[in-house]
């Protein structure tokens, strides 16, 4: 009797400790949620740090040559000929005259 | 009856384990599922940030290029405006040149004068030149061959109040209430959108 007894509470401390470890596996949810989540938001969030500085390095790129682009057209105004130049007065004195 | 009593208290010490197991399963598979729902959130955000990050990227080198390009745009107006500017002050030293050339002058400031008179509504009016030209024109028959050329009974005087021009004249009435403009100045201001646009034809067609 004694035996079945002991069987019996050893029955209900194998079931208590369970419990037990159930409830503070649930207790470190909320943390590991947390935590889980936290990583996963970091590294979208570094993504978008790398993105952000291509993409001003991508922008630079592009804008150095939009400015070497300028820069030729800006050149070839300056290097206009002498003589369309002077056809260029011409015709202006030419349209103011008649 | 010893060997019944320890099956007993085996069986149920086996029983009790096999419910520790089952509620062990149950609370890990809760457990799982939480945590599986929350990175499923996660990364339902986390896909937002990269999404909103595309846009982002796009927007940053647009603005870039756009800022250049606006940059690139003005460097080169102000490089043209530079080059009319020029040409414009070719063509101002051209009249120059054309004004001192009697031969050529004369005939312009004559077709000139009898524009104002054809334009004025006044019967007299008065005819001004700047000071260089009254000098050179004031004795002349200029003003007769001009009424002549508007066959009109008009009548005209010189004004002795010379005007501020290159070349061409200034026609007003009497009373100076009506005046019309005929200097090379004018109808520069008044030619200017089409000068630009004949002398831009020019230089940057190509």
């Amino acid at each position: 009797m004694k035996k079945i007894v002991e069987a019996e509470k050893e029955s209900q401390r194998i079931l208590e400790a369970t419990k037990r470890e159930i409830s503070d596996l649930m207790k470190d949810v909320p943390n590991r949620v947390a935590s889980m989540r936290q990583q996963i938001l970091r590294e979208a969030a570094d993504e978008r740090e790398k993105s952000l500085a291509e993409a001003e390095r991508t922008g630079t790129v592009k804008a150095q040559q939009i400015a070497l682009e300028a820069k030729r057209q800006v050149e070839t105004l300056s290097k206009i000929s002498k003589d369309k130049r002077k056809q260029a007065v011409e015709r202006a004195i030419e349209l103011l005259l008649s | 009856m010893s060997v019944n009593l320890g099956k007993l208290v085996e069986d149920i010490l086996k029983e009790s384990r096999a419910k520790a197991e089952d509620i062990k399963k149950e609370g890990m598979a809760q457990i799982e599922d939480r945590v599986a729902r929350a990175r499923t959130q996660a990364i339902r955000e986390a896909d937002l940030i990269a999404r909103n990050t595309k846009t982002e990227y796009d927007a940053a080198v647009n603005r870039r290029v756009s800022q250049e390009k606006q940059k690139a745009r003005l460097a080169y107006l102000t490089e043209k405006n530079s080059v009319l500017d020029g040409i414009m002050r070719e063509v101002n030293a051209k009249l120059v040149e054309f004004c001192r050339d009697d031969s050529r002058y004369r005939p312009f400031l004559l077709r000139s004068i009898v524009r104002g008179m054809e334009a004025s509504p006044s019967d007299r009016v008065k005819v001004a030149l700047s000071e260089s030209d009254l000098r050179r024109y004031k004795g002349s028959k200029l003003i007769e061959t001009a009424l002549a050329g508007t066959h009109t009974p008009k009548t005209a005087v010189w004004s002795d109040e010379p005007v501020e021009t290159i070349g061409g004249a200034v026609v007003s009435s009497q009373d100076d209430k009506v005046r019309v403009d005929c200097t090379l100045e004018a109808k520069l201001e008044l030619m200017k959108t089409q000068l630009l646009a004949e002398i831009s034809r020019i230089l940057f067609a190509s």
